[in-house]
Formats: structure tokens, C-alpha cells, sequence
């Protein structure tokens, strides 16, 4: 289990690492095809805010998990 | 031996018990009361507030603002929650329960934007922070006090009448939105008769603060602080620290994302499908909602309670795996039964009246169209062309300004009124799985003196943002699918793909790390 557990971390990791490039690529397409202001304020509360929480807690997580910090939680 | 780790066989406890129960909850009810009048109210309070020559803009900034009040939320959890943990749970949860009430009242009073311009929505954001602000603080300190008075082994069902707490406060939303609604005509409600579920709040939060002035603090804060072991600083303690951080980043990824997306999906987004995906008329929507609320508020206790007998995890986890694998069918369901397409309509009840009024410069043409179809299905059009009276006027308008204003209200016969109660019912149920073990689930894994900060924190990224933007973001991913402006969009419910994405990385990382013993809470 703790093997899956530390695997998996890289997983999360990377998709913390992911989303960044991914999701400010989106907003410049959607915001260059269409400068509304509707446009401008949703991709803003996404990169201002979700994104970073995403990125990080991932990030992290993924970290923590990969050096083997969850191991010992186990529950079966 | 910890205070709670007692034996409350006895009357007098169990009566104590329930004190702190019902004192902690009716303060959290009028909190989320409070809370949702805002986002229940987001077509309206655009109208009132946001200049209207743009409705899509005026809406969207409505639900900009309801995501600032979402989004300040954990900046409220770690102000208060630093302060409960140095001060203690009970003042600071008063506090946070003046501030929501005096914000709510003062959004009732706000003159509108015709009155006094640019002040108006600025004044209306800046106390929708305020509300944002004081719920962050006020769930954690619920929790945490509630779980702190209660014993060993029954912290799962006594936390969750707290849990009950944001469903009540909805379903009481909507029900003084709607006798209001009914009780003054749609025309006046919308003038000034929204003002009054605001302006109510004051009353209901005087009430609570007077039965919260007459609780005692916590039994473990106020032991821990005898024997001088609180925290010197609980920010730096809870997020600095890497074994609290870790605990943070599995609350977060592993149960309260998740959660916060089927807790959303199954109350705002289900109601917000059904009256612009589905048009459902206003009140038959809003009921459609409440009786499943109704219904389904039960079944926190019987999972928190459950969660006591065989552990918080398999609860959780199970709520967000079977929403996941169920969301897509159920609202197919849901738009197909109201889907006019698959109906056949009774030619002869069509019915078309047409009006004509001159407002001033301006004339008003009304056209309502109403229809039957043979499953007792109705259906009624109005649209409203606006244009001047004045020909050379009429000509040097834009053509967006001459557009009609179309209103589609579907009402449906009572079998399939019934079918859509247990739709919603369905997802009611995932929210009861979901949440009621999660208020225990969250205060047992971290220690007592930064309790209230580390469990506030996750709880409110997690329910707050992640869950509160569900309705911008999938209204954006509806949208998106819509071939051309004024056309139907192709995928009704590519909203609902939000939801489950983050729900099904929250079941996997939640069913991977996250433990299912219960830990003892001891000091």
C-alpha cells in the first residue's frame, strides 16, 4: 500500500505542475478570441484563485506523498 | 482523562449536550440563512445593483460577487480561527455571528443603483466580504465546540445537527423568499420586497446571540488553558508545521473538495439546472428543491451517526463515488422529462394574448403565448418587446437594444413534479453522505489547541471555493458548448463535469490516504 501511496504522489505532483501551463494557455485562447469582460472576470477569479490552491495543494501533497509522509496512516 | 472522554449515561449530561447542540446549530442555521439569501436572490440583486444594460455582465458580476463571498471564506477561517484557538471558541463564534447578522441586515437597507450609481454595488461587494469573512469563522468554531462537549464514539451523530445547519439554512431561505414572493406579488418582490429576507435577519440573529451569551466555553479549551498549554501562535503551528500540514492537504484533497462539489452540485446547481436548463417555473422549482431538502436533512444524523459505528471514510468516500457514476444519468432524466421536444402538444388549448401599453416615451408590447401538451405538461412564453414610440428613435437604436426580453416557464403535472423531488432526493442523499461524518471527521484529526485554525482552513477552500464556484464554472462549460449567441447549447450538462472531476481526484486521493480509525481528540 505504501508503495501504491508514493507512486501515486508523482502523479499528483506533476498534475499540480500541469495545470499551471495548462489553464493560463486556455484563458489567453478564450480571452484573444473573445476580450469580453465576462470573459476577463471568470478567467480571472480561475488563475487568481483556483489555480494557485490546485497547483500548490497538489504540489505538496504530491511531495509529502512521493517522501513517504502518508505511510503510516493506514486504516485496514 | 479528557472532559468529553465521560460517560453521559446520565439524564443531566445528555440534557447539557443538547443544550450546546441546539444553541451551537440555530446560531450556524441563521449564519448559512444569512449566507444564501444572497446567491438565492443572484437575478434580482444583479438587477438591482449592476447596471442593467448588459444582463449577462450584470449576472455574471452578481456571480462574481457570490464567489468573493466564497472566496474570502478562508480568509475568515484563519482570522477567526486563530482567534478561537488564543481566546477561545465561544466569543469568537459570537463574534462572527454580529458581524453575518449586521452585513445581511445592512444588504436590505443598500439604496440601488438607479439611486445613488457606482456606490451601490460597491457598498453590496463589500458586504457580501463582510458575510464571506464571518462564515469562514463561524462553521470551524461550530464544530470545534460541539465536538468538543460531545463524548467518545458519538462525535460522528452529535456534530452532525451542526451539518444539518447549511441545508436547513437554505431550505429556510427559500421558504421565506417564497412566502414573501407569494405573499406581496412577484412586481412588488421584485421592487422592494426582496429587502425584507434581508432585513429579517437582524431579528433571528438577535435571538441567537442572546442563547450563545448564555453557553460556557469548551471543556478542552478551557482545560487546555488551565494547564497553559494553547497556542502561542496557530497559523505558524498549523500550516508551518509539516505533520499539521500534511493533515491540512489530505482534509483538503481528500474530503472537503470533493464534498464541496456534490454538496453544491445536489442543492445550487440542482435548482439553478432546473429553472434555466429545464425552465421550470419559479415556485415549482424552488419547491421541487425544498421538499427534497426537507426529506433528505435527516440523513446527516443517520450518517454522522453511522460514521460513529464504522468509521468517517467509507462514508465519504462512498457519497462521492456513487454521485460521480450517477450525475450524468440523473440529470439526463432530468432535462429529458422536461424537454418539450418529447412531448406532443394539444393544438387546440394553444393560447396567444397580446398586449399593448405605452410607458412614457417607450411602447410595450407583451405577447404570452401558453401551451399543453398531453402529459399535462404547460408551457408559457413572454416576451416582452420594449422600443420608442418616436419611429426616427426607434431607427437609431442598436439592434441589441430592440431585442425582446423572452421568459420560458415550464410547469409540470404532479407525476413528474414527484419524479423530479426524488431526482433531487438522490442527490440530497450523496450530500448527506458526503457531509454529515465530515465535521467530526475534520475536528479528530487535528490536535485541540490549533483545532479550530487547521480544521477551518480546509473546510472552507474546500467547501468555499472549490464548491462555491461551482455554478460560475459550470455555467462557463455550459456555455461553451453553445454553437451561436441566442442558440441552445449543445451539451446541457457539460456543467456537471466540474463536479465530477473533482470529485473523483478527491475519492481517489481520499480513499488512498485518508484513515478510517477515529481518533480520541484528547488535549
Amino acid at each position: 500500500m505504501s508503495a501504491i501511496k508514493r507512486i501515486f504522489g508523482i502523479v499528483w505532483a506533476l498534475m499540480g505542475v500541469g495545470i499551471v501551463p495548462l489553464v493560463i494557455k486556455q484563458a489567453m485562447k478564450e480571452i484573444a478570441a473573445k476580450p469580453s469582460e465576462e470573459n476577463w472576470i471568470f478567467w480571472s477569479i480561475v488563475i487568481v484563485v483556483l489555480m494557485p490552491i490546485i497547483a500548490f495543494s497538489l504540489i505538496t501533497f504530491g511531495v509529502f506523498a512521493l517522501k513517504g509522509e502518508y505511510d503510516t496512516l493506514e486504516d485496514v | 482523562m479528557a472532559q468529553n472522554v465521560r460517560d453521559v449515561s446520565t439524564t443531566e449530561e445528555v440534557t447539557s449536550t443538547r443544550r450546546v447542540i441546539a444553541a451551537s446549530s440555530v446560531g450556524t442555521l441563521i449564519e448559512w440563512y444569512d449566507f444564501y439569501i444572497f446567491g438565492t436572490l443572484a437575478k434580482i440583486i444583479s438587477e438591482q445593483f449592476f447596471p442593467k444594460d448588459n444582463p449577462t455582465a450584470a449576472l455574471l458580476a452578481t456571480l462574481a460577487t457570490f464567489a468573493a463571498g466564497f472566496v474570502i471564506r478562508p480568509f475568515g477561517a484563519l482570522f477567526f480561527g486563530r482567534l478561537g484557538d488564543l481566546i477561545g471558541r465561544k466569543y469568537t463564534f459570537l463574534v462572527t455571528l454580529v458581524i453575518m447578522g449586521g452585513s445581511t441586515f445592512a444588504i436590505g437597507l443598500v439604496p440601488g443603483y438607479k439611486t445613488i450609481g457606482f456606490f451601490a454595488p460597491a457598498i453590496v461587494f463589500l458586504l457580501r466580504l463582510l458575510q464571506g469573512l464571518a462564515l469562514g469563522g463561524e462553521y470551524g468554531g461550530a464544530a470545534t465546540y460541539v465536538a468538543e462537549h460531545s463524548p467518545v464514539g458519538q462525535r460522528g451523530f452529535w456534530t452532525s445537527f451542526i451539518q444539518t445547519t447549511a441545508t436547513l439554512g437554505l431550505f429556510l431561505a427559500l421558504g421565506v423568499i417564497l412566502i414573501v414572493r407569494q405573499t406581496l406579488g412577484v412586481e412588488t418582490f421584485g421592487e422592494w420586497g426582496w429587502r425584507i429576507p434581508f432585513i429579517l435577519s437582524i431579528f433571528l440573529v438577535a435571538v441567537s446571540v442572546f442563547i450563545r451569551m448564555r453557553m460556557s466555553e469548551s471543556p478542552l479549551f478551557v482545560k487546555m488553558k488551565k494547564e497553559g498549554k494553547t497556542s502561542a501562535n496557530p497559523l505558524a503551528e498549523s500550516f508551518k508545521q509539516k505533520d499539521n500540514l500534511k493533515m491540512v492537504l489530505i482534509a483538503l484533497l481528500g474530503a472537503t473538495a470533493g464534498q464541496g462539489v456534490v454538496w453544491y452540485t445536489g442543492q445550487f446547481y440542482a435548482l439553478s439546472f432546473l429553472q434555466n436548463a429545464c425552465n421550470i417555473e419559479f415556485v415549482q422549482s424552488n419547491m421541487i428543491i425544498s421538499i427534497a431538502l426537507l426529506i433528505g436533512t435527516p440523513f446527516f444524523i443517520v450518517f454522522g451517526w453511522l460514521s460513529d459505528k464504522i468509521g468517517r471514510k467509507y462514508i465519504m468516500m462512498a457519497g462521492m463515488l456513487i454521485a460521480v457514476i450517477a450525475y450524468r444519468p440523473i440529470y439526463t432524466i432530468m432535462y429529458n422529462d422536461a424537454n418539450l421536444k418529447n412531448k406532443v402538444e394539444v393544438v387546440e388549448k394553444k393560447d396567444v394574448k397580446v398586449k399593448n401599453a405605452v410607458k412614457g416615451a417607450d411602447s410595450l408590447i407583451t405577447t404570452i403565448t401558453t401551451k399543453t401538451f398531453t402529459d399535462g405538461t404547460t408551457f408559457k412564453e413572454t416576451v416582452k418587446a420594449k422600443f420608442p414610440v418616436n419611429p426616427a428613435l426607434k431607427a437609431a437604436l442598436p439592434k441589441d437594444k430592440l431585442k425582446p426580453e423572452t421568459k420560458k416557464e415550464v410547469t409540470l403535472p404532479d407525476n413528474l413534479r414527484y419524479k423530479m423531488i426524488g431526482l433531487v432526493l438522490i442527490q440530497v442523499i450523496f450530500v448527506t453522505m458526503v457531509y454529515g461524518p465530515i465535521a467530526a471527521f475534520l475536528v479528530e484529526i487535528f490536535p485541540t489547541r490549533i483545532r479550530y485554525t487547521s480544521m477551518s482552513l480546509p473546510y472552507h477552500i474546500g467547501n468555499g471555493v472549490f464548491g462555491g464556484l461551482v455554478p460560475l464554472i459550470s455555467t462557463r462549460l455550459v456555455e461553451a458548448t453553445r454553437p451561436g449567441p441566442g442558440l441552445p447549447p449543445a451539451d446541457p450538462l457539460a456543467g456537471l463535469w466540474y463536479p465530477i472531476l473533482i470529485a473523483s481526484v478527491s475519492f481517489v486521493i481520499g480513499s488512498l490516504y485518508i484513515s478510517n480509525k477515529t481518533n480520541n481528540m484528547d488535549a
